[in-house]
């Protein structure tokens, strides 16, 4: 046997590029260096973990999503064969299998990342405050931020649009806090060229804003949230560290549930909402034993062996379940109204505390630019194209181009990584 | 050889300097036993910090090190990295985290300090105790065993064979193929599921790389990850076949629920009425039928019922994706027999995904009716078949048809057992192999070297199980790579042979199949490459013979004295 180092044949041993560093760009970013492989992780953001470390628990096991991601983020930025490169985007791609050339666009993210420990001194002093996204603008958040607690890396970022020091003021107070001269106002963007010999696209999903669907009152009237504003509220780490309360302070008695959200405009299920839409219940009916909860569906939507048991449990627990579409909700007084139509035709409404909406799930705001620089297919939805929907649904019809989780359609977790993995696979498989 | 401890206090600028009083703690355990040197850093991470802790190291010619400073998550592999740079093995080392555990979450300055120097004498008095464990390495086998050769089967092996990778396929019925090659038609593409098999098992039967053992049991599969020994039987020739592998894949697919349990759905007693499968059947070209979809009196059906979810509730879950193929079947039945009137009785329509919904909208436009139903019985009389729905609000309707297709829940294969037992890995509740962790880790089995891939692991479309199929052979590939070494862990537990009783309690609790039973000697025995070094035999063992090396009781005992002192 020889020891590795003797493999020369086609591509075997070519750098591979993954875009995006949530669950999927992660796993396959470690199968691929685990292999011997050097992995070039391009994220856009500041941070690593994308979607999943903004929920509390994961469905059905219950798990703390954060403590399941955490160790698979530090492995990632232990690891030697990963080059992580934050707050950076694609900007052309050229080649084919085996050769591509990735030009990259990494912004400067003004504190050194070596030098900084993460012990937040920067923050207090920062005069700017505004809305933090990654808590659906529901906190307040400075100009020098981490976009949540245990985010990593642990590293601020100074957003320039905000920081009054890149306004032209004459502040550096973020600079004078920091004992360990990490912040560094002369940084500047870089251009990264990139040789790899396959790519992974793996840049996940973003949420169908429920108000383009007027009836749901959503923006209209306090107590409408989308299930991804609740997710962060029912998070320990989130803007109200896990306690949920309605405008007037107090918790909610009632509260509604409404299912499939875009659905009809977006034109297919997103999968995940259902059991989504389970999980809140489950999360309410744990803070708030008293609570009444009501779930507006049309079709139950729990595929696989996992779900059923779940599903139970929280029907169980006391939540009501009503077939009917929602055709409008309303703030007459202090509670919300809420109108629909069972199947049967049958008019009839409920009064709430809280309406949470469940949208759909749609391709990343930026998909169309990326499968126009990488060449490859977008379906009429949006998402990336897989060649066979038939076969597989990681191997896009450009050959070395692979997609993982839900860049490529709404899925659940273990389908996600299950695809990283094949992803990988594949690559691995190419180059044998 | 005399011991010589140094401590290291790391400021972390002034994190840990503002709250904890450095000198204080400095001076409280330079006179402990073997101290030889105490010192504070201003950032003990920084690359001067380095540099001074490496030539300390040196300088004072020290056994054992401790430094006291931030969490292990952030830098306890930085500073074994310093000790192996030092020519001190990194084992030997001890982080106490005086800055998340102290100066971060204890806001009294002086109880901050009290508590790190609690810590500090704690890990000082540990270190002494550590010994200096080497990593080790093993041999492994690149090879791999696929069991089952359905279209999962056939993928993972395809994907995994290479001059350097010997693939061993074992299927226990004569031809591959799986139940896909009964499919006349696959969502959504409708393509032939037969040719798709046909040119997958030419390809594979082409692969010299891949041996192909059609007609053969497996017996016996002994080891562990890198080294499994395998016996297999070709039933046929009576031939025994043993070889070597380093990871197995299992690719059993499922079995159909049988709604003969069932009575009101009439399967067995009322002509007409099939299985989605025996559906699958009628519509293969070279079937008995020559692929017509026709009744038992030999004329074509005029009308049809599909009645969805047989078994659900007897299963207690959703099998996923009869939803999806129950509407391929009108697609079959509309393009053969145009004028056929096609109703289903469904609960909950279940069609997840991005490309479902058109295929589902396109189908209801052929003229196929959806009846939601909460509750459907099949009863024959004079007329023929009828089926007798309620809706979930209670009102009550029937239809006759002259066909009636059952799609009935998958459930797990018959064989699941026979494997779950031969390798010693868990079933979940429902008789499908469980998965290592139901999120992080789908295709994986909860022993090492051992995965699980299509609808062995539970329900799933074609298209999943082919993509399991490509993680498993990523797995594979990630971690047996030719020529390479298996890197084992460093803290694994032993057991010692002089103090086990042999009474199993180790094995019952081990997560990772690590610990067997040695019957000649009647002891437990670790096996150092699956053990992850988790500890829960060494707490569960009631004669003290299971330890985990780098948490023995007299390291844990050390360090809990100085805590609480």
């Amino acid at each position: 046997m020889s020891d590795g180092s003797e493999m020369n044949n086609k591509g075997q041993n070519t750098p591979v590029l993954v875009i995006g560093a949530g669950i999927a760009g992660i796993e396959a970013s470690l199968l691929l260096a685990d292999s011997g492989r050097k992995v070039y992780l391009v994220e856009k953001t500041s941070y690593t973990g994308g979607n999943v470390i903004k929920f509390e628990e994961l469905f059905p096991s219950m798990d703390c999503a954060t403590c399941m991601i955490a160790p698979k983020q530090q492995e990632l930025l232990a690891n030697e064969n990963i080059e992580l490169s934050t707050l950076s985007q694609v900007e052309a791609v050229s080649g084919s299998f085996g050769d591509f050339s990735v030009k990259i666009r990494k912004k400067a993210r003004f504190v050194d990342l070596e030098n900084c420990i993460g012990c937040n001194a920067c923050f207090d002093p920062c005069p700017v405050e505004v809305g933090n996204e990654f808590e659906e603008g529901l906190s307040k958040r400075k100009a020098i931020y981490i976009p949540c607690a245990g985010a990593l890396p642990n590293v601020p970022v100074i957003d320039t649009e905000n920081c009054l020091r890149f306004k032209g003021q004459d502040c550096q107070a973020c600079q004078e806090a920091c004992i360990f001269e990490a912040i560094d106002f002369t940084q500047q963007d870089e251009e990264l060229e990139l040789k790899v010999g396959a790519i992974v696209v793996a840049t996940g999903f973003s949420m169908f804003d429920p108000s383009k669907t007027a009836q749901y009152g959503y923006k209209k009237f306090s107590d409408v949230y989308s299930a991804m504003e609740i997710e962060r509220i029912c998070a320990s780490n989130g803007p109200t560290q896990g306690q949920i309360i309605v405008q007037s302070g107090e918790p909610p008695k009632s509260v509604a549930i409404i299912h499939c959200v875009g659905r009809e405009e977006k034109g297919y299920c997103s999968s995940v909402c259902c059991m989504g839409s389970l999980k809140l219940s489950h999360f309410f009916k744990k803070k708030l034993p008293k609570v009444k909860i009501t779930q507006f569906y049309s079709d139950l939507c729990i595929p696989g062996k996992a779900y059923q048991k779940f599903y139970e449990e929280v029907k169980e627990s006391g939540v009501d379940f009503i077939r009917a579409t929602v055709t409008e909700v309303s703030k007459p007084g202090k509670e919300l109204a809420i109108k629909y139509k069972t199947e049967d035709s049958k008019e009839n409404s409920l009064n709430v505390d809280m309406v949470i909406l469940n949208p759909a799930l749609e391709p990343g705001a930026e998909s169309s630019k990326l499968a126009e620089m990488l060449n490859i297919l977008q379906s009429k939805e949006g998402f990336f194209s897989e060649k066979e929907p038939d076969l597989t649904s990681v191997a896009t019809a450009r050959e070395g181009i692979f997609i993982a989780g839900c860049a490529q359609g709404p899925k659940d977790i273990a389908e996600t990584v299950a695809e990283a993995e094949a992803a990988a696979g594949r690559i691995l498989a190419l180059s044998k | 050889m005399a011991k010589k401890i140094g401590v290291y206090v790391c400021e972390c600028g002034g994190n840990i300097a503002e709250k904890v009083d450095i000198e204080k703690v400095i001076t409280a355990v330079s006179p402990l036993k073997n101290v030889e040197v105490a010192e504070r850093h201003k950032l003990l991470c920084s690359e001067g910090g380095r540099e001074f802790l490496k030539q300390s190291i040196a300088k004072h010619g020290l056994t054992h090190v401790v430094v006291a400073a931030c969490s292990p998550k952030q830098h306890e592999v930085t500073f074994m990295n310093v000790c192996k740079e030092a020519s001190l093995n990194p084992q030997l080392f001890q982080l106490v985290n005086i800055r998340e555990q102290c100066a971060w979450v204890t806001p009294n300055g002086e109880e901050a300090t009290d508590k790190a120097i609690r810590q500090t004498r704690a890990a000082i008095s540990r270190v002494r105790y550590h010994s200096p464990l080497e990593k080790k390495e093993t041999e492994c086998s690149p090879d791999v065993l696929v069991i089952g050769g359905g279209i999962a089967g056939i993928k993972a092996s395809q994907l995994l064979a290479a001059p350097d990778r010997r693939v061993y396929l074992v299927e226990k019925t004569f031809s591959l193929g799986g139940k896909v090659k009964s499919f006349s038609k696959l969502f959504i593409n409708m393509e032939s599921g037969l040719s798709l098999m046909e040119q997958e098992i030419k390809s594979l039967l082409g692969n010299e790389n891949v041996e192909v053992l059609t007609e053969s049991e497996v017996e016996q599969i002994l080891g562990f990850l890198g080294n499994f020994e395998v016996k297999i039987v070709k039933k046929a020739e009576n031939e025994e076949l043993n070889f070597n592998v380093g990871a197995v894949i299992l690719a059993t697919g499922f079995d159909l629920f049988n709604p003969k349990g069932l009575p009101q759905y009439g399967y067995g007693k009322l002509d007409d009425v099939y299985t989605s499968l025996e559906f699958e059947e009628m519509n293969i070209p070279d079937g008995p039928s020559g692929g017509k979809i026709l009744l038992k009196n030999g004329k074509p059906p005029e009308s049809v019922a599909i009645i969805h979810c047989v078994g659900r509730k007897e299963k207690d879950y959703c099998s996923k994706v009869c939803c999806l193929y129950s509407l391929k079947f009108d697609r079959m039945l509309k393009s053969q027999l145009p004028a056929v009137k096609v109703s289903h009785f469904y609960p909950d329509l279940c069609i997840p995904g991005k490309s479902f919904q058109k295929f589902y909208e396109d189908t209801k436009e052929l003229g196929v009716e959806f009846v939601r139903s909460a509750k459907t019985e099949v009863a024959g009389n004079a007329k023929g078949t009828t089926i007798k729905y309620e809706t979930e609000t209670g009102s009550k309707g029937d239809l006759v048809a002259d066909m009636v297709i059952l799609i009935p829940a998958m459930e797990s294969s018959s064989d699941a057992q026979k494997f779950a037992e031969m390798l010693n890995i868990p079933q979940d509740e429902k008789g499908f192999f469980a998965e290592e962790h139901q999120l992080l880790a789908p295709v994986a089995s909860a022993v090492e070297g051992i995965f699980v891939i299509g609808c062995a692991g539970g329900p799933q479309s074609i298209s999943e199980s082919i993509v399991q199929a490509e993680a498993a052979a990523g797995k594979i590939l990630s971690a047996l790579v030719p020529g390479r070494k298996l890197e084992l862990e460093v803290r694994t537990s032993e057991i010692s042979e002089d103090f086990c009783t042999g009474c199993k309690t180790c094995i019952d609790v081990c997560p990772y199949g690590a610990i067997t039973f040695n019957e000649t000697r009647r002891i437990s025995v670790v096996n150092e490459v699956l053990c992850h070094g988790c500890g829960s035999c060494a707490a569960a063992c009631p004669s003290g013979a299971a330890k985990l090396r780098h948490f023995t009781f007299s390291q844990i005992y050390q360090e809990l004295k100085e805590v609480v002192r």
